[in-house]
């Protein structure tokens, strides 16, 4: 039996559920010796801002159980340099593309996604990184308020008709009434979730392990709580939903589309091997083959529920 | 750069809490690497420990690359308890290599386990009958596990004196490079001793190549962890790459004046 892995979010197909997470695999380009992007359903690439960004100071990174900590600061090219170097090769990626952008105001944002509309940029879509600091509203991060996450998302939906998702962060109250704030103003998608707060502290010196003291927990140690996040918001909202966290086999993936999403991304367990997403690919064929399941589509929601 | 699994052909204690591993990896060896490069090594297949850890090659022969490394923390204890026979998951060759510098005498120095690279490069010179002298530093006797031969230019220096020079490797590097007519300096170490290499020839204007260490995420450039601040003169307000360089692609050898530590 021949399965149908083709996904389609808001018209646009993609050949597989399986895509790889934001900074995790650079803009598309750098894995090329390690494994064929052109077999992934997508690829998101790091997030892009107005201007180039040298990120945080080192140490950036720690592993912890099952996980690391992240404080890299959104270290990333610009979009002017985007648009120049990654934008013109953006073939040899081989599958759909999706451009992650961050900021620190609407404007931003926008200023990003419209130099993207106006070169013709041959991307697919556009995921939205909120988990950042809004300098017009306190610092406070757009992804903690129903409002800022709205008028954001309404802002940039006036812009793109291409793919518009925005990625929640799962350092909230109500990460669902976040999702339904991002579908009334238009998201086609939301992806869920974004790393999760977390601290390691070296003993002896009792100075945290990464520079900024807090950073963002990702891997296998957050996938329960992604899990999580993603089955509220599908009880919430009817756009799609990506899952996100600690995805590292089919049988992960699986867990996200059974809880709700619609496609998966593969985050950490690119580090250790950039050819763990391909990989999975033909797992997830053979888990529905084994299953009976002709259409992934029917496996989305599909987690029976205790009573 | 590829990914590999490699046999292991000896993993034994070689020095007090000092672990020596032999890997037969045709793929990475066939790779050609050099001094100064490294391996990024998967201590477990399951996803407990998501990351690899790097570790400088220490030797080449044909097809067998070795390691020499401490245990520190879990990774490395598990690294330990490879048995000969198993296979380890390997991503490598990785990044830059010493590069001599033509009429300059290289002075290799090694501290703790930093000595890893800088056996592999001072068996290249030696078998290319390259004039230099190497320093080994370490704590006591108990933690070498090599020969002190002054007269062939390897000297083991242990702040105790049980072997070799009594003091850090310190003095040792003032004597014979302010004896040399134009010495250069490739060291690795703990950073202290880095720091203090640095500093001497900074003051003495040596030339200096330093292998550094960092906490690495994949060792390939995506995740952006691995950053040393980098002394560049033209760095913008808005810029990228120019204030960090990420250790994985662009180090770990640095020329010792372009990089500042914490």
């Amino acid at each position: 039996m021949s399965c149908n892995l083709t996904v389609e979010i808001a018209g646009v197909s993609f050949k597989n559920p399986i895509f790889v997470a934001s900074g995790t695999f650079g803009y598309g380009l750098e894995t090329q010796e390690l494994t064929d992007s052109s077999s992934l359903g997508a690829v998101i690439t790091k997030s892009i801002t107005r201007h180039p960004r040298e990120g945080n100071p080192p140490p950036r990174i720690v592993e912890t159980p099952s996980g690391m900590i992240n404080s890299i600061g959104l270290a990333n090219m610009g979009v002017e340099r985007y648009i120049d170097t990654v934008i013109p090769r953006i073939d040899e990626i081989g599958t759909a593309v999706i451009t992650n952008i961050a900021g620190f105001s609407i404007d931003d944002y926008l200023y990003v996604m419209e130099k993207l509309e106006a070169c013709k940029a041959p991307i697919c879509g556009y995921e939205i990184n909120i988990s950042c600091p809004n300098v017009e509203a306190g610092r406070m991060e757009f992804a903690v308020d129903p409002e800022l996450t709205g008028r954001l998302t309404e802002s940039l939906r006036e812009v793109t008709k291409k793919l518009l998702i925005i990625k929640l962060s799962p350092n909230v109250t109500g990460i669902a009434s976040i999702a339904l704030a991002a579908e009334q103003a238009g998201a086609d998608a939301v992806s869920a979730i974004n790393t999760v707060f977390g601290m390691s502290i070296d003993t002896q010196s009792r100075s945290p392990y990464v520079q900024t003291n807090v950073g963002g927990l990702s891997g296998p140690a957050v996938r329960p709580v992604g899990i999580a996040c993603v089955y509220k918001i599908s009880r919430k909202v009817n756009i799609p939903i990506i899952g996100i966290g600690g995805i590292t086999s089919a049988n992960d993936a699986v867990e996200y589309i059974l809880a709700g999403a619609s496609v998966v991304q593969v985050g950490t367990a690119n580090y250790k091997n950039a050819d763990t997403a391909r990989s999975m690919i033909d797992e997830l064929e053979l888990y529905l083959a084994e299953n009976g399941i002709e259409n992934l589509s029917e496996l989305t929601g599909g987690v029976i529920p205790n009573e | 750069m590829v990914i590999e699994r490699a046999s292991v052909t000896a993993n034994e204690l070689i020095a007090e809490g000092i672990f020596q591993m032999n890997v037969s990896a045709p793929k990475i060896a066939g790779e050609n690497p050099s001094p100064g490069q490294f391996i990024n090594i998967s201590v477990i297949d399951s996803w407990f420990h998501p990351l690899r850890r790097p570790m400088s090659i220490a030797g080449r022969e044909g097809e067998s690359l070795k390691i020499i490394y401490k245990i520190f923390g879990a990774g490395t204890r598990l690294l330990s308890e490879f048995p000969v026979g198993s296979f380890i998951d390997l991503l490598g060759p990785l990044g830059n290599t010493f590069e001599l510098t033509e009429g300059a005498t290289p002075v290799l120095v090694g501290g703790g386990v930093g000595l890893a690279p800088i056996l592999w490069f001072d068996e290249t010179l030696r078998s290319n009958g390259i004039d230099h002298t190497t320093i080994i530093g370490a704590r006591h006797s108990g933690e070498h596990f090599l020969e002190h031969c002054p007269k062939e230019g390897f000297i083991l220096t242990t702040d105790d004196g049980t072997v070799g020079i009594k003091g850090t490797v310190l003095p040792t590097i003032e004597s014979i490079c302010l004896e040399m007519e134009n010495p250069k300096l490739f060291a690795c170490g703990p950073e202290p001793m880095l720091k203090a290499v640095k500093q001497f020839a900074e003051k003495e204007t040596v030339l200096c190549e330093l292998s550094v260490e960092s906490y690495m995420g994949c060792a390939t450039g995506i995740c952006q962890g691995c950053a040393i601040e980098h002394k560049s003169s033209s760095i913008s307000e808005h810029s990228y790459h120019e204030r960090f360089s990420l250790v994985c692609l662009d180090g770990p050898i640095y020329n010792a004046k372009d990089i500042r530590f914490p």
